[in-house]
């Protein structure tokens, strides 16, 4: 089942991102575990999404400009920009 | 301790393994790609950290909850994770529980051992006065 997997993330590099921030005290253990998780799923999001750009060049490896097309494309990615 | 750079990445062979999984078979990505996505992988999660935080602090918490971060995917656009990130909550938070239980349990274990063998003698005649006292809801409850 895609969504009940357990993540294939560290959880102590996610952690590590987190505490990066100056503004976060403290952040559960749950908490860590769902950012990793969802890190996951938007991994797997843009991957798909940047595909369909290679697809259309009739390619069959992703490159960077698909990526950045993606990028452009969809508002959900705006804060990459 | 001061933080290297690569701490705040994301491992490559992790990284490449989920894109190499969401895509179809036969399909490569370029190192550039790759890179790319690690790296947007990163922001993800400061900004998701950030975002959250927010619910935290509208809150008055001082500790970012599992909560706070569903919250800071709707807020994103990303509502379509939330499901599958609450399903992915609830086998963890089983695990947990197991993995506890599986630890007391233990101690326990160690214990009991030694009351069992006493306990084993006495069953016996346990046996042939239960059938007379099935009528009677009074029990002793003999520990």
């Amino acid at each position: 089942p895609g969504g009940a997997r357990l993540a294939r993330l560290p959880l102590a590099r996610v952690k590590a991102l987190v505490k990066a921030d100056p503004d976060v005290t403290l952040a559960s253990q749950e908490a860590v575990f769902v950012l990793a998780r969802a890190t996951e799923l938007f991994v797997e999001t843009i991957a798909k999404d940047a595909y369909m750009y290679a697809q259309q060049g009739k390619r069959k490896t992703l490159q960077r400009k698909d990526l950045d097309n993606a990028i452009e494309a969809i508002d959900e990615f705006a804060f990459l920009e | 301790m001061a933080e290297r750079p690569e701490d705040l990445n994301l491992p490559n062979a992790v990284i490449t393994r989920i894109i190499k999984e969401a895509l179809p078979d036969g399909v490569n990505i370029s190192k550039e790609a790759r890179s790319a996505i690690s790296r947007a992988a990163s922001v993800f999660v400061l900004y998701a950290t950030s975002c959250a935080n927010n619910f935290a602090m509208k809150g008055k918490r001082k500790t970012l909850n599992a909560g706070d971060v569903l919250s800071a995917m709707e807020e994103m656009e990303f509502q379509r994770f939330v499901a599958p990130l609450k399903e992915s909550l609830e086998v963890y938070r089983r695990e947990q529980k197991g993995k506890k239980e599986a630890r007391k349990d233990k101690d326990k274990k160690a214990d009991s051992e030694e009351q069992d063998k006493s306990r084993e003698e006495d069953n016996d005649d346990d046996d042939e006065r239960m059938e007379e006292e099935e009528q009677n809801e009074e029990e002793e409850v003999d520990n």
